[in-house]
C-alpha cells in the first residue's frame, strides 16, 4: 500500500490499519457519515497487482530504436520476458507474492468472496447494524448498484450514440435533490462530489440538495480544517473501500467520496476539473467575496449550471480527454480541415483571440491569435460547458467565460452559435462589445463552410465515425500512398481478403484480440481513440475500459515510481498494454486471453496505422496552441524540430 | 438606440428580470412562436432578432434575452447599453421577482438612456391561481414610474406579441409630420437637423425627444427635465404646461 506513505499522519490510522480492527473512536466518528457501503477489499488488491504489472513490464519488453529510424518499435526481449501465464494464474499469484501487506489483502480478498458479511468484521458495523439489517443488506446494496449503474452509465463512450443501442441516453441535469445525508440512497451513491468553502458552506454536491447538506459540509470542512490546524494538509483518506480525497484552492474546498477504485492522482484530476469548472463560470475574482466576507454563500452564483456539472462528472466515466490532457479531432480529409482553418485563421487575424469549431466534444479546426495557446483541460471545460447548456442551442449567445489556464482572474467573451444540431462555433474575444463584429464574423465562416460543403463533411464523419480496430491493416514495411485513408468517408481501398478478415473479427474486435487503443500525440496535445466495437458495445463496458485506462494512466505518471516506459497488464477483463515514448503514449487492450507476443506486434501496427492517417485525425500544421515547435507539417516526421 | 432610416427603424431591446421569471421563453414565444415548458436557464444573453409592421414602418428589433442569474447581474450594462427600449420580466406567482424587476426599474433610471422605452410585464399570467403579485399593485408601479405595463404569457401566447407591437409604437422614429407643434419644440430644442417631419404617438416619446436635444446645450435643465419626465403620466396630452414649467 504505497499510497499510504502519502497521506498526511494524523490520518494514517484510519488508512494503514487492517480494516478488520476498530480504526480510533474520533476517527470513526468522523467518517461514519462517509461510509456508504462496507464490502473490503478489492482496491487494494488493484493498486499492488497494478505495480505488479509495471515491474512486469519493465523487465519484458523495452524499447529499442530499429535502424536509427524515427518510429520507435516495440521489441520483445524473449530471454528477459516471463512467460505469458493465464489471467486465473496471474491474479492469484498477486496475491499470494505480496509479502508485506500480504495477510491483510488476503483477509478483504476472502471477504470479498464472502458476500453475507458479519457485521463484527466491519470496522463500521455499528452503523452497519443500526441503519438495516445484514439479511436485507445483500438486497440492499444491489439495489443501489442498480441506481448507480442507471446514473453513471447511460451514455455510450463516444458519445455518438452508433456504438451500443442498448444504452438508454444520459439525461444532464442533477438527480435526486430530495436526498440528503440522512436518506440511505443518498449513502449508497458511489461517487459523491463536494464544494464547500472554507467555512464549511455548501456550494456544490452530485447528489442532494445543497442547503440539506450543511450539516455534512461543516464536517467536511472540519477533517480539512482540523488537520490544517496541524500545519499539514490532508490528501485522502481510505475507509475501507471507500477513499475520501481532498483538494484545496484558497477558500474553495473540494472533496470526492468514491468507492469505484480509481487510483489518487485520477479523483484528485477530477477535482482539479470541476475546480477548473467553477473557475470557468466565476473567475478566480470570486475569491475576493470570501476576503470581504467569510461567510458568503457561492451557491446563488452558480445558479442554473447544475447541467455543467452533471455532464462534466460523467464525462469522467466516458471521456479520455478529462485524464489525458489532450483533445480529439473530428476525422476529416485534409484539404477538409485546411478549408476549415483557413476562414477561422482570417477572423483570428480581426481581432479574435480563439476561434474554434467543434461538433460535440471533438474539435473540427481551431485557430488562436499570435502566442495566443489554448491548454487541452479548457477546451474540455469549455466545451462541456457549452454542450451542456442547452440555451446555446436556441439561438447565437454573448457569455462571459474564463477560461482558468489562460487567465484565472479575467473574463473573455465568448460567442458561441451552433451551425448543425452538433456543430457549433466559439468565438473568444477580450472586448465585451465585439458582439457585432464577431457576428460578422460567423456569418463569413459559415458562408465560406457550406459553400467548400465542410459542414456536411463533418456530419458525414460523425455518421461514419472514427478508427475501428478491425479495420487496422497488416503491418506493411512499404512507404504508404496518401491516399490509404481507412475509413475516413475517402475511397477506400479494400480488397476482398480485408473484407472476409473483417468478418472474421466481427463480435471479437480486431486482430490478435485488439479491442480498442488510445494514441496520444505528445506534442500536438492530441489525442485518437478507437470506436468501441463488440464486445465492448454496452455502456457500462466502455465505462470500465475508460477507467482501467485512467488507472494505467496514473500509474504510469506516477511520479514516486515512475515514469515508465511499457506496461504489460492482463488481469480477468483485458490486457492492458501502454507505451510511452517522448513523441507518443499508446494504450491498448485487448481479450485477457491474448498473446503477449502478437499484441505487441498488434501495437506497432497500430502506430503504423495512426501514423499513415495522421493527416485526417490530428489536427497538424499552425498550431498556435500548442508549446512545442512541431515537425510533423514540415519535414513530415514525427520528431522535435 | 433606434436608428432610422426611411420607414425602417432598428431597435436595440433588451429583457431583464430575475431568473425564471419567463424572459427566454416571452422571446422564443415572440420570435419563433414556440413554448417549452421547461426552458433551461440561459448563459450570458442570447441575441434574436425580429422584425415587426407597424403601421407604414417597419421595426427590426434586436433583442438581447439576458441570464437571470445573479453572477450575470454586474454584465447587464454590457446589454443594455445604448437600448432603445427595455422588457422587465416578472413572474406573478413570485413577489421576490417583482421585488427585483422594480430594482431593475431603479437601475434602468439611473444608468439607462433616458430615451429607453421600458415596460413592465407580468409574466405567468395563465397561473391566475398561483397569483402572489396583484395586477393592481403592478398597474400602481408602473403608472408612477412612467412604464407601459402588460400581463403576459409565453405558455397561451396572450398578450406577448402585443407587448412587442405596442413597444414598437412608442419607439420614436420618422414619420409623415402631423403635429406642428412637436415640431417646434424640436426645433427649439436645437434638434433642426431632424426636426422636420416629426409627429410623435404620444406625448412621452415626444418628451423624450425633447431631452435628447436639451442634453446638447444644459445640464442642469437636463436634469430637472429627468427629475420631471418620470411624474408624467404617459397619456397627458397637454405636454406642453409641463414643458414650460421648466
Amino acid at each position: 500500500m504505497e499510497s499510504d506513505s502519502d497521506i498526511s499522519t494524523s490520518f494514517d490510522v484510519a488508512t494503514d490499519q487492517n480494516p478488520n480492527t476498530n480504526p480510533p473512536e474520533t476517527t470513526e466518528e468522523q467518517l461514519q457519515t462517509l461510509t456508504v457501503d462496507e464490502t473490503y477489499g478489492v482496491a487494494d488488491l488493484n493498486e499492488t497487482s497494478n505495480q505488479r504489472g509495471m515491474d512486469e513490464a519493465e523487465n519484458g519488453s523495452v524499447v529499442a530504436e530499429v535502424d536509427g529510424r524515427p518510429e520507435p518499435q516495440i521489441e520483445e526481449l524473449l530471454a528477459g520476458g516471463p512467460p505469458t501465464i493465464s489471467a486465473v494464474s496471474e491474479a492469484v499469484e498477486e496475491v499470494l507474492d505480496l509479502s508485506s501487506a500480504g495477510d491483510t489483502l488476503r483477509d478483504d480478498f476472502e471477504l470479498e468472496a464472502d458476500p453475507p458479511l458479519s457485521p463484527s468484521s466491519s470496522g463500521y458495523a455499528g452503523e452497519r447494524g443500526s441503519s438495516i439489517t445484514t439479511s436485507a443488506s445483500g438486497i440492499e446494496e444491489v439495489d443501489g448498484d442498480e441506481i448507480d449503474e442507471i446514473d453513471e452509465a447511460m451514455a455510450p463512450l463516444d458519445g455518438s450514440g452508433d456504438a451500443s443501442s442498448d444504452s438508454v441516453p444520459w439525461i444532464p441535469g442533477k438527480k435526486h435533490v430530495d436526498e440528503d445525508d440522512a436518506s440511505i440512497s443518498w449513502r449508497k451513491r458511489k461517487k459523491h462530489f463536494f464544494v464547500l468553502s472554507h467555512s464549511g458552506k455548501p456550494i456544490y454536491s452530485r447528489y442532494g440538495d445543497e442547503y440539506k447538506l450543511a450539516g455534512f459540509s461543516a464536517t467536511l470542512q472540519a477533517i480539512i480544517s482540523f488537520v490544517e490546524n496541524g500545519g499539514d494538509h490532508v490528501k485522502f483518506v481510505r475507509a475501507g473501500k471507500h477513499q475520501v480525497v481532498f483538494l484545496v484552492k484558497g477558500p474553495i474546498y473540494l472533496v470526492c467520496i468514491s468507492c469505484t477504485e480509481e487510483p489518487y492522482e485520477a479523483l484528485r484530476g477530477q477535482l482539479d476539473l470541476i475546480y477548473g469548472q467553477t473557475i470557468l463560470i466565476l473567475t478566480k475574482s470570486v475569491n475576493r467575496c470570501f476576503e470581504k466576507n467569510p461567510k458568503f454563500d457561492m451557491t446563488p452564483l452558480l445558479g442554473g449550471t447544475d447541467a455543467v456539472y452533471s455532464s462534466l462528472i460523467h464525462s469522467f466515466s466516458w471521456n479520455p480527454a478529462t485524464f489525458l490532457h489532450a483533445y480529439t479531432c473530428l476525422p476529416l480529409a485534409y484539404p477538409t480541415r485546411q478549408a476549415a482553418g483557413a476562414i477561422l485563421q482570417d477572423v483570428a487575424e480581426s481581432g479574435v483571440l480563439f476561434a474554434i469549431l467543434m461538433c460535440k466534444h471533438k474539435v473540427v479546426s481551431l485557430v488562436g491569435a499570435q502566442k495566443a495557446s489554448l491548454h487541452p483541460d479548457d477546451m474540455l471545460l469549455l466545451s462541456n460547458f457549452i454542450v451542456s447548456c442547452e440555451s446555446f442551442r436556441t439561438s447565437e449567445s454573448f457569455s462571459p467565460i474564463c477560461l482558468p489556464r489562460y487567465n484565472p482572474m479575467a473574463f473573455l467573451y465568448a460567442y458561441v452559435h451552433y451551425l448543425d444540431v452538433d456543430t457549433y462555433l466559439v468565438l473568444l474575444t477580450t472586448s465585451s462589445d465585439a458582439f457585432y463584429h464577431l457576428k460578422d464574423c460567423r456569418i463569413r465562416i459559415e458562408m465560406v463552410l457550406l459553400k467548400s460543403n465542410v459542414l456536411s463533411e463533418v456530419q458525414r464523419s460523425m455518421l461514419d465515425g472514427g478508427l475501428r480496430v478491425e479495420d487496422l491493416p497488416p503491418l506493411d514495411p512499404s512507404p504508404r500512398s496518401g491516399f490509404l485513408s481507412l475509413h475516413l468517408g475517402q475511397e477506400r481501398l479494400v480488397t476482398e481478403s480485408q473484407e472476409r478478415l473483417k468478418e472474421a473479427y466481427l463480435g471479437i474486435g480486431g486482430p490478435a484480440g485488439l479491442w480498442h487503443f488510445i494514441y496520444r500525440s505528445i506534442f500536438l496535445d492530441q489525442y485518437v481513440s478507437s470506436e468501441f466495437s463488440p464486445p465492448i458495445n454496452s455502456s457500462s463496458q466502455q465505462k470500465r475500459l475508460c477507467r482501467a485506462y485512467q488507472k494505467l494512466y496514473a500509474s504510469m505518471h506516477d511520479r514516486g515510481i515512475g515514469p515508465h516506459k511499457t506496461q504489460f497488464r492482463r488481469d480477468e477483463n483485458y490486457v492492458l498494454l501502454c507505451w510511452m515514448t517522448q513523441d507518443f503514449e499508446l494504450y491498448a487492450a485487448f481479450d485477457p486471453l491474448a498473446d503477449k507476443a502478437l499484441a505487441i506486434e498488434t501495437c506497432n501496427r497500430v502506430c503504423q496505422w495512426v501514423r499513415d492517417v495522421e493527416n485526417e485525425i490530428f489536427l497538424l500544421g499552425a498550431s498556435p496552441f500548442s508549446w512545442y515547435g512541431c515537425c510533423l507539417w514540415c519535414c513530415k516526421e514525427w520528431r522535435w524540430c | 438606440m433606434a436608428t432610422m432610416g426611411n420607414n425602417n427603424l432598428n431597435a436595440k431591446l433588451v429583457l431583464l428580470g430575475d431568473m425564471g421569471a419567463g424572459k427566454s421563453s416571452l422571446v422564443l414565444r415572440f420570435v419563433k412562436g414556440q413554448f417549452i415548458e421547461f426552458q433551461e436557464s440561459t448563459i450570458g444573453a442570447a441575441f434574436f432578432s425580429q422584425t415587426l409592421a407597424v403601421s407604414d414602418a417597419t421595426v427590426k428589433f434586436e433583442i438581447w434575452d439576458t441570464a437571470g442569474q445573479e453572477r450575470y447581474h454586474s454584465l447587464a450594462p454590457m446589454y443594455y447599453r445604448g437600448a432603445a427600449a427595455a422588457i422587465i420580466v416578472y413572474d406573478i406567482t413570485s413577489t421576490d421577482s417583482f421585488a427585483k424587476a422594480k430594482k431593475w426599474v431603479q437601475e434602468l433610471q439611473k444608468q439607462g438612456n433616458p430615451n429607453m422605452v421600458m415596460t413592465l410585464a407580468g409574466n405567468k399570467a395563465d397561473l391566475e391561481d398561483k397569483r402572489k403579485v396583484t395586477t393592481e399593485e403592478a398597474r400602481v408601479y408602473a403608472e408612477e414610474n412612467g412604464l407601459f405595463f402588460m400581463e403576459t404569457s409565453a405558455k397561451t401566447a396572450i398578450n406577448v406579441n402585443d407587448i412587442f407591437h405596442e413597444i414598437a409604437k412608442r419607439l420614436p422614429r420618422a414619420q409623415p409630420a402631423q403635429n406642428p407643434a412637436g415640431m417646434v419644440l424640436v426645433d427649439r430644442a436645437g434638434e433642426r437637423s431632424r426636426a422636420a417631419g416629426f409627429s410623435y404617438s404620444n406625448s412621452i416619446d415626444c418628451l423624450r425627444v425633447v431631452r435628447r436635444g436639451l442634453s446638447s446645450f444644459h445640464g442642469e435643465t437636463v436634469r430637472r427635465f429627468d427629475a420631471n419626465i418620470r411624474k408624467v403620466d404617459p397619456y397627458v396630452t397637454d405636454w406642453s404646461t409641463f414643458f414650460l414649467a421648466l
